[in-house]
């Protein structure tokens, strides 16, 4: 129960936590004109963050996304198949997530990027990695790959929006050529 | 290669720098970097022997030993973890050398991969950089450069990129600020690479547009603070499609991503994608007629995701301005148009945007006048619903239903709903990219492209419902998650524009019918009349009429909602809850629910469900409650299955926002029956077998499990403060309402008979006070307490029989009478034994004070008019002004338990009504502040002669007792039910969207002086309860767990008696108009003197004979002034007061009191008083907040 005593304390304290929903609704508001993909994570399986890509959330949040995911990802993916995929949701915010090989891979999105939109992208994510590294990565190869795995991931998703889904484009445009050949 | 699944500990950097490409890694612990300055990578030989791994082997040990060695062992230095200061400086020296093949290598396949794992690059690097950006030729190197670049012109403190995951790098600007010598902040390099880029993606030089499509590219991740760049891009971006997006009608038809051509439509096809994505990222431009114009030219490029961009820059312009897109976007749109083209494009978003953008301009009211053109662009939309494409035909589905983003209206749902069960599908042609079974559907359907009113029913048309329902049944039978999830989610989508159209009727729908073109209204009043069986009839009737279909409507949904069933057997716990959303707001209030009591009781025997999912449920329900309130009874079962089974996971705040809503929205006849579903979680059943009833339930859990025990007695805490709260308005029994006088009702009955009397008249109320009386002997420490504060706040809201009942029903529990009345409940809880005798007793005793001083009170006022009326006296001025001080005084004591309407409470029960009235017209004393206003308080008002007049306290006495029966039990009710703006507006408010929901409330509490904490509490708990809210609907891109901490910090504080109360506002508007009219006709106590006469006893009306003969207040003033009253000078300021008790502050304003400590009451704020100290105490202040009871004044 609370005591007299701790009441004008407490009051204070609802007082600064309205302050902040507002501030942060004022700053969702926003946010709200760019449907963003608003997260790509890649972990290995004990948790490990080996990429992370965020847009348009805020840093404090994204601590929490992590710890969301990675024990999403340590309930539900051990043991599961390569590139099945799996689902989950917060509020309105989506995310799909799978394994390929020793990583793990998540994608958050809201509004356009819904469930089966992020499916697609994960879909393109993990053809891509495939084909950086020729098959189901292992964590050695995945880091080994990594610097051609941050910049397929950058042609793939740019500033929160799907691009490219062509893995084969993915390839042309980190090698800098132009998406049609001449 | 080595599986890394051992060198998880190690950090990612470590992890990469160990050999990359040849040999498996000797992983190195806890080695930290080598921060001994070498060039990490300078000379590095790959092409070792055999030979050398053995070696390396042998010699690894040592060197995790001791890394300083490995200086010795230059062909091993590739096995240390590299810094971040030895990439930067590598960097910069292979930028000096970028033109041997060898560095560039270095770079390629050294440096530049491990500099991502950082998260961010420092601006130093910038200049070795732009030095490769501009001497390097090698391609793979020049792709990193623009990676980095674009990393660095990246804002990335706010949003846009951040790094790879793990090793967090400084804020380099802060470090340039610190190091003076090398100092680069990314303020200083941003114009040059900035410059470097624009002048590249400027150039049309063919034979490096691969390199200015990059340059573009990078630009783009300018943070959009930074308006000089974006002009500049702005520029490059239309001078590119001004050059190249002339000539799209070259563009062959069909022929679409890489195909062979002539190398310079290749280039401009590149070049259109690059400049289209650049546009897609820049700020929107609204009112820009070349932005949309460019973006609507983008449609016809040939790059596929050239045209999704323009097609999702149009669908957002086109939500700002419909009219001027669908006049630009003119024949486009029509037959063999380049829309049409879209829906054969290979990319999925890209019809999703065409979805969206159809749908808009199919509901823009800006083209009412437009028929042909809504109609093309509703033809398109329908011909998305083929689309092999899950995710493009749900979109459509969601624009059909109306869903199109979080802000619509329950009309446009309404109308989404009837659209769906009622257009009748009608394509131009099967489209050629369509599923099997979309195929066999569309075969049958004409195509007639123009039409798209059911008015013009042609042979063979398909109905829209029944296509969305094969799809959504043929999508769970998928076994892919996502699928599952979205169908479910679209079932959701349905069941919401279902009940909105439920909820809004025929009247409504008319409307809707001319809002959204619809021709034949007759139909859709007809459906909605009989709504409780989705009418299948009519229904039926209509369908076979038009589409020779035997299936209603109601035998789809049946269907489909067998398969929704199904889907619960999903292992995937968010399939399950968003399949569990789906039939609650498929379930219909005239339908049993026994079947999803069953699923979701089932369900939640499953302990693995995440709590946040479980409340994210329990909001639905609320939300479903917002759409139908009939549906209240059921939800709150619902509710208590819930409460019953996951105690633990469920946030009391939330479910008692749920109680509340159901409660406030259920209406007169629901709100009995709601609260009871609120009091069966008082009974939780038992979690064990074996206890006698639901009484010690609590008690037993705890046994059980220690922690969903605690969330257990939580919730009943909630519970309980709940009823005490609500009760009296669930019940329609306020004191200040009744209209028995209480002083006659007891001595007229024995209090036995009464109770039972009363108990009959006023079950809810009964069964409340039985429950919570159990409460308050049984249970934990916490609940009862939270028991008996919710006891007197009844007790002091409710009428005579009741509060005698609870007065005596505390006397007993201070009297430690529990002991031994009920002794036979205290086995299971050996805390209580402790705590009982002697805790509870000193806490109820402040209350029975209370109770005490009420009933003192008015004996002494009984008595008091019986010897006026024995000795023919008559009311002296300063009799009457004792009178009003004591009622002040009770006032005020009362408002410290719970809050009562001060305006209308009597503490003195309603005899004293009169004698107060007359003091407070004499004297201008307005009812809400009573003489803690200023005025009053300085005698101002006194020389006031009748300025203002207060009529509307004595029409409320005055009046005669049926009537104010009939008000009484009336009284929210009327406000709540007949009154639809209201309901509405609570639904706002608890949508989050009502900010002017509050309003009422505010006005109404204003008025009170000590009204402030209480609105700060309201306003706060609207507030957080409006951005909780949002979160859900809109703003989800909140992260778990963050708006948790809000949601429990809105409180665990039922103790308190400051929580908003439903009836906090309530009470006085009504009265208000009830009243208002009536003010006219009896404006002063002469003339209501006749009914008094009736009704009172006979001495009271020669006292009010006497008042009516003072004519001149101003006159008695002087004589009356603050002559001779010591103890109840609440009036005057400053009011003294002394510590009662020891009090130690809480927070910064608080003030530390010793008993005994004289102080001087400055102010009083809902039970805090603001005082000053002759001296300071232990905490050296002189003045603060300390609560009103532990000073007596």
């Amino acid at each position: 129960m609370l005591g007299w005593a701790n009441r004008s304390k407490y009051i204070q304290l609802v007082y600064t936590l309205n302050l902040i929903c507002k501030e942060r609704k004022s700053r969702d508001r926003a946010k709200i004109a760019e449907k963003m993909l608003l997260a790509v994570l890649f972990t290995n399986s004990d948790g490990n963050i080996l990429i992370e890509r965020f847009h348009g959330v805020p840093a404090e949040e994204r601590l929490h996304w992590r710890s969301f995911l990675v024990k999403l990802g340590a309930d539900n993916l051990k043991g599961a198949k390569n590139e099945e995929l799996f689902v989950a949701s917060h509020k309105s915010v989506y995310i799909i997530y799978t394994v390929i090989g020793d990583v793990f891979v998540y994608v958050i999105g809201k509004d356009e990027y819904d469930e089966l939109a992020l499916a697609e992208v994960i879909f393109t994510i993990t053809s891509t990695i495939k084909d950086v590294c020729g098959k189901a990565p292992t964590e050695r190869l995945f880091l080994d790959k990594y610097g051609r795995i941050c910049l397929s991931l950058d042609e793939i998703v740019w500033t929160g929006m799907l691009e490219n889904t062509d893995k084969d484009r993915v390839r042309r445009m980190i090698r800098l050529k132009p998406p049609s050949d001449i | 290669m080595a599986s890394g699944q051992e060198s998880g500990s190690t950090t990612l950097m470590d992890l990469i720098t160990a050999d990359p490409s040849s040999v498996p890694p000797n992983v190195t612990p806890g080695t930290a970097a080598s921060t001994l300055g070498k060039p990490p990578v300078a000379d590095r030989k790959t092409k070792k022997s055999t030979l050398m791994q053995i070696q390396s082997d042998t010699i690894s040990a040592a060197k995790a030993l001791n890394p300083i060695k490995t200086n010795a062992m230059p062909q091993r230095r590739k096995k240390t973890p590299v810094s971040y200061a030895q990439l930067a400086r590598s960097i910069h020296e292979l930028a000096a050398t970028s033109d041997q093949k060898n560095s560039q290598k270095q770079l390629v396949h050294q440096v530049f991969p491990k500099l991502a794992v950082y998260n961010s690059v420092d601006p130093s690097l910038a200049p070795s950089l732009l030095m490769l950006h501009q001497q390097c030729e090698d391609r793979s190197v020049l792709r990193y450069v623009y990676y980095y670049l674009a990393r660095i012109l990246s804002d990335n403190s706010s949003q846009g990129l951040s790094g790879g995951g793990g090793i967090p790098t400084p804020n380099w600007d802060a470090l340039a600020d610190i190091d003076a010598g090398g100092g680069v902040t990314r303020a200083d390099v941003v114009p040059r690479i900035s410059e470097q880029l624009v002048l590249e993606a400027s150039n049309s030089d063919p034979e490096v547009h691969a390199r200015r499509l990059a340059a573009l590219k990078a630009l783009t991740f300018v943070s959009p603070s930074n308006s000089e760049i974006l002009t500049k891009l702005y520029e490059i971006v239309f001078g590119i499609l001004e050059k190249v997006a002339e000539t799209k009608q070259k563009r062959k038809k069909g022929i679409f991503g890489r195909q062979g051509g002539d190398r310079e439509s290749i280039i401009q096809s590149n070049l259109q994608y690059a400049s289209i994505s650049a546009l897609r990222r820049l700020p929107l431009d609204p009112g820009n007629p070349a932005f949309l114009h460019r973006a609507i030219q983008g449609v016809s490029f040939s790059d596929p995701i050239a045209v999704r961009h323009s097609l999702a820059i149009i669908s957002d312009l086109a939500a700002r301005d419909p009219y001027s897109v669908a006049m630009s976007l003119g024949k486009l749109a029509s037959p063999g148009g380049a829309l049409q083209d879209v829906l054969h494009l290979h990319d999925v978003l890209a019809r999703v945007s065409l979805a969206r953008l159809c749908h808009t301009l199919s509901r823009a009211r800006a083209l009412d006048e437009r028929p042909d053109i809504k109609a093309q662009f509703m033809a398109l939309l329908y011909q998305l619903l083929l689309d092999p494409s899950d995710r493009v035909c749900f979109e459509a589905v969601f624009c059909v239903l109306g869903k199109f983003d979080n802000t619509e209206r329950t009309e446009e749902r309404a109308a989404g709903w009837f659209r769906l069960t009622r257009e009748v599908l009608k394509l131009p042609e099967a489209p050629s990219v369509s599923s099997k079974e979309n195929n066999t559907q569309s075969k049958d359907a004409p195509s007639k492209p123009k039409s798209d009113k059911p008015a013009t029913r042609s042979k063979r048309p398909q109905p829209l419902i029944k296509l969305v329902m094969r799809r959504l049944e043929s999508s769970f039978r998928s076994f892919s998650r996502p699928v599952l999830h979205v169908a479910a989610r679209v079932v959701m989508e349905i069941g919401k524009s279902r009940a909105a159209a439920y909820a809004l009727g025929a009247n409504d729908m008319d409307e809707g019918a001319y809002l959204y073109s619809y021709a034949d209204s007759v139909d859709a009043t007809d459906v909605d009349r009989n709504d409780s069986s989705l009418s299948d009839g009519a229904r039926n009737k209509a369908l076979t009429a038009v589409a020779s279909g035997r299936d209603s409507i109601a035998s789809l949904l049946a269907s489909l909602m067998e398969a929704v069933r199904t889907t619960v057997a999903c292992e995937c716990h968010y399939v399950r809850g968003m399949v569990i959303k789906a039939l609650i707001w498929m379930q219909n209030p005239h339908e049993s629910f026994e079947e999803l009591e069953a699923i979701i009781a089932c369900e939640l025997s499953d302990l693995s469900w995440p709590s946040a999912l479980l409340n994210d449920i329990l909001l639905t329900m609320h939300a479903r409650f917002k759409a139908t309130p009939d549906m209240a009874v059921t939800l709150l079962e619902i509710a208590r299955i819930f409460a019953t089974k996951a105690p633990g996971k469920i946030d009391a705040d939330v479910l008692q926002l749920l109680w509340k809503t159901c409660l406030v929205g259920a209406g007169p006849s629901g709100k009995h029956t709601a609260l009871e579903a609120v009091t069966i979680v008082l009974d939780l059943p038992p979690p064990q077998p074996g206890t006698i009833s639901g009484i010690t339930s609590v008690d037993h859990v705890s046994a059980s499990d220690p922690k969903s025990a605690l969330a257990l007695q939580r919730l009943v805490q909630a519970a309980v403060w709940f009823l005490g709260e609500n009760a009296n308005y669930a019940a329609s029994e306020y004191a200040w309402e009744s209209a028995t006088p209480p002083g006659t009702a007891l001595m007229m009955l024995d209090a036995d008979k009464m109770v039972a009397a009363a108990s009959s008249r006023n079950p809810t109320l009964a069964g409340a006070l039985t429950r919570l009386q159990r409460c308050a002997f049984i249970g934990s420490w916490e609940v009862r307490i939270i028991a008996v504060q919710a006891l007197t706040t009844i007790g002091i809201r409710s009428g005579e029989p009741f509060r005698l009942q609870i007065y005596e029903f505390l006397h007993a529990l201070a009297l430690g009478g529990n002991q031994s009345r009920f002794s036979e409940f205290q086995s299971s809880n050996g805390e209580d034994q402790g705590a009982s005798g002697t805790g509870l007793g000193s806490l109820i005793s402040p209350m029975l004070r209370i109770l005490d001083e009420l009933y003192l009170a008015q004996d002494e006022l009984i008595k008091d008019i019986r010897t006026h009326d024995n000795a023919k006296q008559e009311w002296t001025d300063d009799e009457l002004k004792r009178l009003y001080e004591t009622h002040e005084k009770l006032l005020d004591y009362v408002s410290l338990f719970c809050f009562v309407p001060r305006a209308k409470y009597l503490p003195m029960g309603p005899i004293s009504a009169k004698l107060i009235d007359v003091y407070r017209t004499r004297h201008n004393i307005s009812e809400s502040s009573g003489l803690n206003d200023p005025a009053v308080a300085t005698g101002i008002s006194d020389l006031v002669y009748q300025l203002k007049e207060t009529p509307k306290k004595e029409q409320l006495y005055s009046i005669d007792p049926d009537l104010a029966n009939a008000w009484a039990a009336n009284l929210e009710d009327d406000f709540w039910s007949s009154n639809a703006p209201a309901m509405s507006r609570v639904n706002e408010f608890l949508a989050g969207a009502g900010t002017d929901a509050p309003d009422v409330e505010d006005e109404n509490m204003v008025s009170r002086t000590s009204g402030t904490y209480e609105d700060m509490w309201a306003k706060t708990l609207l507030q957080s309860y409006e951005a909780e809210e949002d979160d859900v609907r809109s703003s989800g891109s909140s992260s778990p767990e963050s708006t948790g901490s809000v949601e429990t910090s809105i409180s665990s504080h039922f103790g308190g008696m400051n929580y908003p109360s439903l009836f906090s506002s309530r009470p006085q508007q009504p009265q208000e108009s009830r009243f208002g009219p009536a003010t006219g006709s009896r404006s002063t106590y002469e003339g209501i003197s006749s009914p008094v006469r009736e009704e009172g006893p006979p001495s009271y009306s020669a006292t009010m004979q006497r008042y009516g003969s003072f004519e001149n207040p101003l006159a008695r003033s002087g004589s009356q002034s603050f002559s001779s009253r010591d103890d109840e000078s609440t009036s005057q300021k400053p009011r003294f007061g002394k510590a009662l008790y020891d009090f130690t502050a809480g927070g910064d304003d608080e003030l530390d009191l010793a008993a005994g400590e004289e102080v001087e009451i400055e102010d009083e704020v809902d039970g805090w008083f603001y005082v000053k100290k002759k001296r300071p105490g232990r905490d050296g202040k002189l003045a603060g907040l300390v609560p009103v009871l532990y000073v007596n004044v």
